[in-house]
């Protein structure tokens, strides 16, 4: 088969010779380099998604409006009482992991990035905010749990985030299927380039190839050759490609980092993206040898 | 597979013609059948379609007409991996060598045994050897554009015999070599010949033909005549 390299010791066509091999060198490293930018994209978009995914399924947040009553004290009295009984009806759920009702200080750092630190927080009507972390795997009636909680507490409401979370969701599902459209576009576009040059090796080395067949080489023997110098090609352009491309990477990450908001955060590379990108030397050299090898023995076939 | 018995003709051609495009026919309706372990000199003017017959007979041309079989297998109907098996079988003396010039001498007569996959062991073997005996055994690590001539025409000629092919053919294969070397190159493809290769050997050189009696297959007027040894002198043109 074509990992057969038997004659690589022995190459009987002048291919290292080649005027398109630098051609190809530099198109395989933009290839590579444009294939890493968009894959880590994908990764981290995926990785974020996942991350959502975990938060719509994973926790829900109950919210408890301030009550309007002219004596503040008392409507400030009444809020927590309701937070409390919110909290106990919370914590007797089975479904129930954790219940973490947000104090003051964690209220404050939440409003930090729009109100600054100015802002007492006890001048405002603020809501009080109870994080719940649910079971993995829990499945809860959100109805039947408002209905439960309106009993306890008249001012809560439940927010499972779904309605926000899921608009961001199929917009990123969105930007991930663009990506890996421009991925597939990369792949195409690289064959393409390594399709034409092969051609054109073929027809230069024509004389050669007519000398080997006589000989009594099989379309494989030619074809292996031609596979294990693009491969070459393929790994060297590659290695170029992903060496620009990570401290790019890097750099967009480190960009991303500054939105505040933590969206972006949920964005990380996992080690397995990052052993995906150093990777692509390989499959950039797979790719580049099965275009060669199947080039050549479609063409040969055709030409003589 | 791919064997013929004792009795059946090695190459035989019936009622071919080759044509290129759609110009006249090179060659028409030849009738030709070779037995195992012949030797012929194949003779005709200039353009009288000795070197279209000889790429017919090395698998390189498919007739325009008419069946050729080679081994006993119809080549019309062979697909390319069968080719490729048949012509390791058969070994080819271009009149202009067409060597690899880009590789070594060594290289180039190891060429047919990489291509068959023997070992570099062997490879390396046999390949000294038989360099030794044309007498390039100096320059065998040379690239072979550099060689002279006659230097390349005897590694052409060790290249075609590495193999011990069934079939060998050459094209003037004596063309740019000295009489002495004509002579041991000669004394060659008859000690192959006694080991059972079918030798044709395409030549305008009198001496050589009258020198060693076997008979020609003459091509004339784009038609082919055998005439044996004894009687050719009246029917020849070289």
């Amino acid at each position: 088969m074509i990992w057969k390299f038997k004659s690589s010791r022995h190459q009987e066509l002048p291919l290292s010779k080649d005027s398109s091999n630098l051609f190809l060198k530099i198109m395989i490293s933009i290839s590579v380099f444009l294939f890493a930018v968009t894959l880590a994209g994908v990764l981290a978009i995926n990785s974020m998604l996942v991350n959502w995914n975990a938060s719509i399924l994973g926790s829900l947040t109950v919210q408890i409006v301030p009550v309007s009553n002219a004596d503040r004290q008392k409507a400030q009295e009444e809020i927590l009482k309701q937070e409390q009984r919110a909290v106990a009806l919370l914590e007797a759920m089975p479904e129930a992991k954790k219940v973490t009702p947000l104090n003051d200080g964690q209220l404050q750092s939440l409003l930090r990035p729009w109100l600054g630190d100015d802002v007492d927080i006890n001048e405002l009507p603020m809501p009080r905010l109870i994080d719940v972390k649910l079971k993995s795997g829990a499945e809860i009636n959100f109805k039947q749990l408002a209905e439960k909680l309106a009993t306890v507490a008249p001012q809560a409401s439940l927010d499972n985030h779904k309605l926000w979370l899921n608009k961001l969701i199929n917009f990123a599902a969105g930007l991930k299927v663009l990506a890996l459209a421009v991925l597939l576009l990369v792949i195409g576009v690289t064959s393409g380039a390594i399709f034409y040059t092969t051609q054109t090796s073929l027809g230069l080395h024509k004389d050669v190839i007519e000398i080997l067949h006589i000989m009594g080489a099989k379309d494989t023997y030619i074809a292996q050759q031609y596979a294990g110098r693009t491969a070459w090609l393929g790994l060297i352009g590659g290695i170029i490609g992903v060496l620009i491309a990570i401290p790019i990477i890097f750099l967009i990450a480190h960009l991303a980092g500054q939105i505040e908001g933590g969206i972006i955060d949920e964005a990380r590379l996992s080690i397995g993206s990052w052993v995906a990108i150093v990777s692509l030397p390989l499959f950039s050299s797979l790719v580049a040898m099965q275009t060669a090898y199947y080039t050549v023995k479609h063409t040969l076939e055709r030409m003589m | 597979m791919f064997e013929t018995k004792d009795t059946e003709p090695i190459i035989e051609l019936e009622k071919v013609g080759i044509r290129y495009g759609r110009g006249p026919e090179v060659l028409s309706n030849i009738d030709l059948s070779l037995q195992r372990g012949s030797f012929h000199f194949l003779t005709g003017k200039s353009g009288a379609g000795k070197t279209s017959l000889l790429s017919m007979m090395y698998l390189w041309q498919k007739p325009s007409r008419g069946r050729l079989s080679i081994f006993g297998n119809n080549v019309n109907f062979a697909n390319r991996n069968s080719l490729s098996l048949f012509r390791r079988r058969i070994g080819v003396v271009f009149q202009d060598f067409r060597l690899l010039e880009h590789v070594s001498a060594f290289d180039n007569v190891a060429l047919p045994l990489r291509v068959s996959g023997m070992s570099e062991k062997e490879i390396r073997k046999r390949v000294n050897e038989l360099l030794k005996w044309v007498e390039i055994d100096r320059s065998t690590s040379a690239i072979t554009s550099t060689l002279s001539g006659g230097e390349k025409q005897r590694v052409a000629i060790a290249r075609a015999v590495i193999n011990r092919p069934d079939i060998l053919l050459a094209d003037e294969p004596t063309g740019n070599v000295d009489n002495d070397i004509a002579t041991k190159l000669m004394k060659l493809f008859i000690e192959l010949n006694k080991l059972g290769t079918t030798v044709v050997i395409a030549t305008h050189n009198e001496n050589l033909i009258n020198e060693f009696k076997y008979p020609c297959i003459c091509l004339k007027n784009h038609n082919l005549k055998i005439v044996s040894a004894g009687e050719r002198k009246n029917d020849m043109e070289i």
